[in-house]
């Protein structure tokens, strides 16, 4: 999709101007995190088994040529066929070929967020086919025409009067006009209307959050089954993937499903989880007839090469998002293209460049909630620092912003000229707020006052001092 | 598309600072098991028989379960179950369980894959895994993948002696079925279908099942 990531000051301040999306984001803010400490509570060995995925996945990335020539053999020899897709149009036009080839006309699809990157849906449109979501979440964004605001839950930001709303617009033409309340009638409604296009759909593409070098195995994870009841049901079984999912045996998959659950939801085993090789075998009375893998390189060779190699270790478990404070205030949509929260901010300057998404590593705490939870312990506060750095190498940012930099710069390397400004600066601040010890507005600051926030005002000493005043045992 | 492969690899390669791995390095990478070469780290089980762990993993997950004493008994406790939730007495079967005697349980069963027309679905578990309550279901002619997702009760049949601890145990003895390797879907199932795509609240029954019961065979 066209990122919008170069708005995101603008569509920050319009998030948290939307009650609606307010409600739904303190929905998920305690949920997520909640049941996750819950579910590692539970397992002792929880960190040990992130230090073993920190290792299945280094390891891997370091001979990735090897275990992805492997895993291609190994498709091949189970009658499956594998594609190699440098660029987000290669995968594309991969898939879009696929589909005419074997005469499609209705194609169901599991959540893949790879997809959503490389944008099959809108190509497989614009050569006219049918493509219906599948995942409950995502058929609501298809509904809405939007794109996923999380990684795990897609329409996590919608309530369920939006989505009653939308339901009775679209399934209308399936004879269902009654406008439902409730959710238990909502999932019926759409699991009624999904049913008919599984069963008549001729292609299904999946995602995949492992892949078997070993044995030429895809692995998808799942609550509701729809990934298997796409991949099962139609002719073509279509996988699309990122070169960085593959891992050597089932072994290795075990371990990282062991984290995945736990992170993601908080659930030991997500309800499904479908280790697929190959089309239907002789004999075989369900099944594809044909099974393809789109393997997308789609810039991620660049990461293996540079500092961002650690980010390939992502598993997609959304944990980095549902303890950022930051995606907590504004949901992930403000991010303005396929990932949010603080491993969007890591991958979206980089897959759509600086300059479109400089801004998305500035919008971070640097609190470290995210490198703590990331099952694989990827470290994305370090990560999001090299990118500032980067951006204000490349003159990226805003001209205030860099001029203030180096300002600062210039004073912390002067450490008496530092020290003399800071304490009559403390000084000066204390008398001017006066006894209420606060200030409401203050120049060339407007907008940190913006939305009712005020200023606590020093209270006359520098930290400095104080600590001095301390060690001299006068204090 | 070989060209594609020969491109990425490429890619790859420059990015690892290094050529194609030789013959010999190639040979060591094979001979590892897996990426950290070394046993896998399996969670430490609660105490309890296996049978008792499974339950409560299975339990946790709203799946429920029956306990039988001999594989005769199917037949009798799927009518019992389909009369317990209200249903006609009728249910599609795995052809792996076909031989047994339905008709004397006065079940009508339809032997093979399902087009989502049944209500109810039979099929024989390959593993259980205690530690998480798990099915290890393997695709083929004797067991259809659609009566797994399409039938809004699913009923698997488990054999005592095939519970196993953890996942590894159930993919060591795939590895013993030797040339015949992975079938075309090994489908790990932990309870029923579930979805928590609007506002966050649990459904059970999203796509698949909306119920799961083990008849846990001894
Ligand atoms: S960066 Fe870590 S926490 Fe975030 S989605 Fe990826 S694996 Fe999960």
């Amino acid at each position: 999709m066209e990122p919008l990531s170069h708005a995101f000051k603008e569509r920050s301040i319009w998030a948290l101007q939307d009650e609606t999306l307010q409600v739904a984001l303190n929905r998920a803010k305690d949920g997520f995190a909640v049941k996750r400490a819950t579910a590692v509570d539970r397992l002792p060995e929880f960190e040990a088994l992130r230090d073993r995925a920190v290792a299945i996945k280094d390891h891997t990335l370091e001979n990735l040529d090897h275990y992805l020539e492997r895993y291609a053999d190994a498709v091949e020899r189970s009658g499956g066929k594998v594609h190699w897709a440098s660029s987000a149009e290669d995968a594309r036009r991969i898939v879009v070929d696929i589909c005419r080839a074997s005469g499609a006309r209705m194609i169901t699809k599991g959540k893949s967020m790879v997809g959503e990157e490389v944008g099959v849906n809108g190509a497989l449109e614009e050569a006219g086919f049918e493509v219906v979501e599948t995942d409950l979440g995502e058929y609501i964004i298809q509904l809405a025409h939007e794109p996923p605001s999380h990684i795990i839950v897609p329409a996590v930001h919608k309530t369920r009067g939006q989505i009653a709303e939308l339901f009775h617009q679209n399934h209308e033409k399936y004879g269902l006009t009654r406008k439902l309340a409730e959710v238990p009638e909502m999932v019926n409604e759409a699991r009624q209307v999904l049913r008919g296009k599984y069963l008549a759909a001729d292609v299904g593409i999946t995602g995949a959050n492992f892949l078997i070098a070993e044995s030429g195995t895809s692995v998808i994870v799942t609550n509701e089954g729809n990934g298997d009841l796409t991949c099962s049901l139609p002719k073509v079984h279509i996988v699309t993937a990122g070169i960085e999912k593959v891992v050597p045996t089932v072994e290795d998959a075990s371990t990282l499903l062991r984290l995945l659950g736990r992170s993601a939801t908080g659930q030991d085993m997500t309800t499904y989880t479908t280790f697929t090789t190959g089309p239907k075998r002789p004999g075989d009375t369900d099944g594809p007839e044909e099974y393809h893998v789109v393997l997308i390189d789609n810039g991620r060779t660049t990461m293996l090469g540079d500092q961002f190699r650690e980010m390939l270790r992502c598993i997609r478990c959304g944990a980095c998002m549902n303890h950022c404070p930051v995606y907590g205030a504004i949901g992930g949509h403000a991010y303005g293209w396929v990932y949010p929260g603080p491993m969007g901010s890591v991958l979206t300057p980089l897959a759509v460049g600086l300059k479109e998404a400089g801004n998305l590593p500035n919008a971070c705490t640097l609190n470290g909630h995210c490198a703590e939870v990331c099952p694989v312990r990827i470290p994305l506060p370090d990560l999001l620092r090299t990118l500032r750095h980067r951006e204000y190498q490349l003159r990226l940012g805003l001209k205030p912003m860099r001029w203030g930099l180096a300002a600062w710069v210039w004073f912390t390397t002067h450490p008496r000229i530092y020290r003399l400004g800071t304490r009559v600066q403390a000084r000066m601040l204390a008398l001017l707020a006066g006894r209420k010890g606060r200030f409401r507005r203050m120049p060339l600051a407007g907008s940190w006052f913006r939305g009712g926030r005020d200023l606590p005002a020093p209270q006359g000493e520098t930290f400095m001092a104080v600590w001095q005043r301390r060690q001299r045992g006068q204090g | 598309m070989s060209g594609g492969r020969e491109q990425v690899l490429a890619a790859i390669r420059r990015s690892l600072g290094r050529g194609a791995l030789g013959a010999d390095a190639r040979a060591a990478l094979d001979a590892r098991r897996g990426a950290t070469d070394s046993e896998p780290l399996l969670p430490k089980l609660p105490k309890g028989t296996p049978a008792q762990v499974f339950r409560t993993g299975l339990e946790k997950v709203s799946g429920t379960m029956s306990e039988l004493t001999a594989l005769e008994e199917v037949p009798g406790a799927v009518a019992g179950y389909l009369a317990g939730h209200g249903l006609a007495p009728e249910t599609a079967v795995a052809p792996s369980l076909e031989a047994l005697d339905w008709a004397g349980a006065g079940i009508a069963p339809s032997v093979g894959p399902t087009r989502g027309g049944d209500f109810a679905g039979v099929s024989q578990a390959w593993r259980g895994v205690a530690e998480s309550g798990s099915l290890v279901l393997l695709s083929g002619p004797e067991n259809p993948t659609s009566l797994n997702f399409l039938p809004d009760h699913h009923i698997v049949v488990l054999r005592a002696q095939d519970l196993v601890s953890h996942l590894e145990q159930a993919w060591a003895a795939l590895r013993e079925r030797g040339e015949k390797g992975w079938p075309r879907t090994v489908n790990v199932i932990t309870g029923p279908s579930r979805t928590a795509d609007i506002e966050l609240t649990i459904q059970l029954g999203a796509h698949g099942p909306r119920s799961l019961h083990v008849l846990l065979v001894d």
